[in-house]
């Protein structure tokens, strides 16, 4: 893959293109490859030369860039290239497919330190454009799903905070659900409960647990 | 790290991984040289810092259909742990005597992997366990760097035991939260009586995290709202 192509620098216009929905912004070295050729499901290339050191743009938000068996084995050049990427979209989501092969799985380990750790990027490896192809599909058709639909994002449901309050008097020594159930009537909270005295606690739950209740908050 | 080499850093690690594969916790102690304790954390295999956790899964596992509610139940659960969450994707070990069969990554995996991303979860991949802990030293030296380390002891006896079990069932307070409680507060009660500023410090927590357990200790129960109201009634004089 050249670099020679991207001389100018990314245009204002190309940084911000959102592409019209099923479609992917492909930087124009890709007409014809594999990696295009791939695409399936409803996701279209578009080809465009003036996208810079991205190769795929998926979105305002996430764009992706290709590094190959041949840049790995080539030397360290692809790593200024990696940080013309990670430069030219600052504060997007940047994803680095990596081709990893018999032949460059031995630089992997140095690559993912760098792109993941140095450069803050994401990465993920493939074993070709074929590959990638099917990624980068799969990738654009859940990038425009609803983050809801998730099934890894996490659901803020409201949970009642009542039984949470009675397990945690539960992790008390000496106190039961019977006892705590008593105890959550007097002071029902845990905030009310750490305050209160044993000549409180006494006629409640008996002296041995309102001593241990007391000794419970206090030891330290 | 005065004289350029790093302070040891403690690595939390599940006591079921250690079952699984104690050859990674020799490599974090003898190779990288860093601090190994082994604890039972349930929620995931790994804590490198304050508020990261690493979950290490076989490429098999990410890439089966079965897998993906667990993998999903998992995932959700560390996320109301942690403010960072990592998955290492190892490849599968294989076994003496057969054959190497290059993995095929199938539609299903690539999705899983774009849904994870989605999600927020920080991807790494690993060839083996040598490879997994050169990651899981590099993050928590990450960590280190931007003042997240673990950094209290990862002991607790006598009666920190009890407070622990009792900060583990707070909301949102993972394995090294209670471990930060254990050691920054005096008490229990002091704890309970400490504004939200002095939570945030005392825990090592964010803002957010820290007024979800302000308000789940201030919080007053209603007996009506348990579900054994019933049992309760009977109990009451």
């Amino acid at each position: 893959m050249c670099m020679e192509a991207s001389r100018s620098p990314v245009s204002p216009v190309c940084r911000n293109a959102v592409p019209p929905y099923g479609h992917l912004i492909v930087h124009e070295r890709w007409r014809g490859s594999a990696l295009v050729g791939g695409f399936k499901g409803g996701v279209k290339a578009m080809f465009e030369e003036q996208l810079g050191p991205v190769d795929v743009q998926f979105s305002s938000a996430a764009s992706l860039l290709y590094v190959s068996e041949s840049d790995l084995v080539a030397g360290n050049g692809y790593k200024r290239k990696l940080v013309k990427f990670r430069n030219s979209k600052a504060g997007l989501q940047g994803i680095v497919v990596v081709e990893k092969t018999l032949l460059s799985s031995q630089y992997f380990p140095a690559v993912q330190k760098f792109v993941v750790f140095q450069l803050g990027l994401t990465l993920l490896p493939v074993s070709g454009q074929t590959e990638a192809s099917r990624l980068i599909t799969q990738l654009a058709h859940e990038m425009s799903k609803e983050t809801r639909q998730n099934p890894f994002v996490r659901k803020s449901t409201l949970r009642l905070s009542d039984p949470l309050v009675l397990a945690l008097m539960l992790k008390i020594p000496g106190v039961g659900r019977a006892k705590a159930l008593t105890l959550v009537q007097s002071f029902p909270s845990i905030h009310q409960l750490s305050h209160a005295s044993v000549q409180e606690l006494r006629p409640i739950v008996g002296l041995t647990t309102a001593q241990n209740i007391r000794a419970f908050f206090t030891q330290s | 790290t005065v004289s350029g080499q790093p302070l040891p850093v403690s690595v939390l690690v599940d006591s079921r991984c250690v079952a699984g594969g104690p050859e990674l916790v020799s490599l974090l102690r003898l190779r990288h040289g860093m601090r190994v304790q082994v604890c039972s954390l349930n929620s995931c295999h790994f804590i490198v810092s304050n508020r990261m956790a690493v979950e290490r899964q076989p490429q098999s596992e990410v890439a089966s259909s079965l897998n993906r509610k667990r993998l999903a139940d998992r995932v959700q659960g560390l996320q109301g742990l942690f403010d960072r969450v990592c998955l290492i994707i190892e490849k599968d070990r294989i076994k003496p005597g057969d054959a190497s069969r290059p993995f095929q990554q199938s539609r299903y995996y690539d999705s899983t992997l774009a849904l994870l991303l989605q999600a927020g979860v920080r991807l790494l991949f690993s060839d083996g366990p040598e490879e997994t802990a050169a990651l899981l030293a590099e993050l928590a030296h990450l960590e280190q760097r931007k003042g997240q380390a673990v950094s209290v002891p990862t002991e607790v006896t006598g009666y920190q035991q009890q407070s622990l079990h009792f900060y583990l069932t707070l909301p949102c307070v993972s394995y090294v939260t209670a471990l930060n409680m254990c050691h920054g507060f005096r008490s229990l009660g002091h704890l309970v009586d400490s504004s939200l500023e002095a939570l945030m410090s005392g825990a090592c927590v964010s803002r957010r995290r820290a007024e979800e357990i302000f308000r789940c200790l201030h919080y007053p129960c209603d007996v009506n709202m348990l579900p054994d109201a019933a049992a309760c009634r009977k109990h009451s004089p």
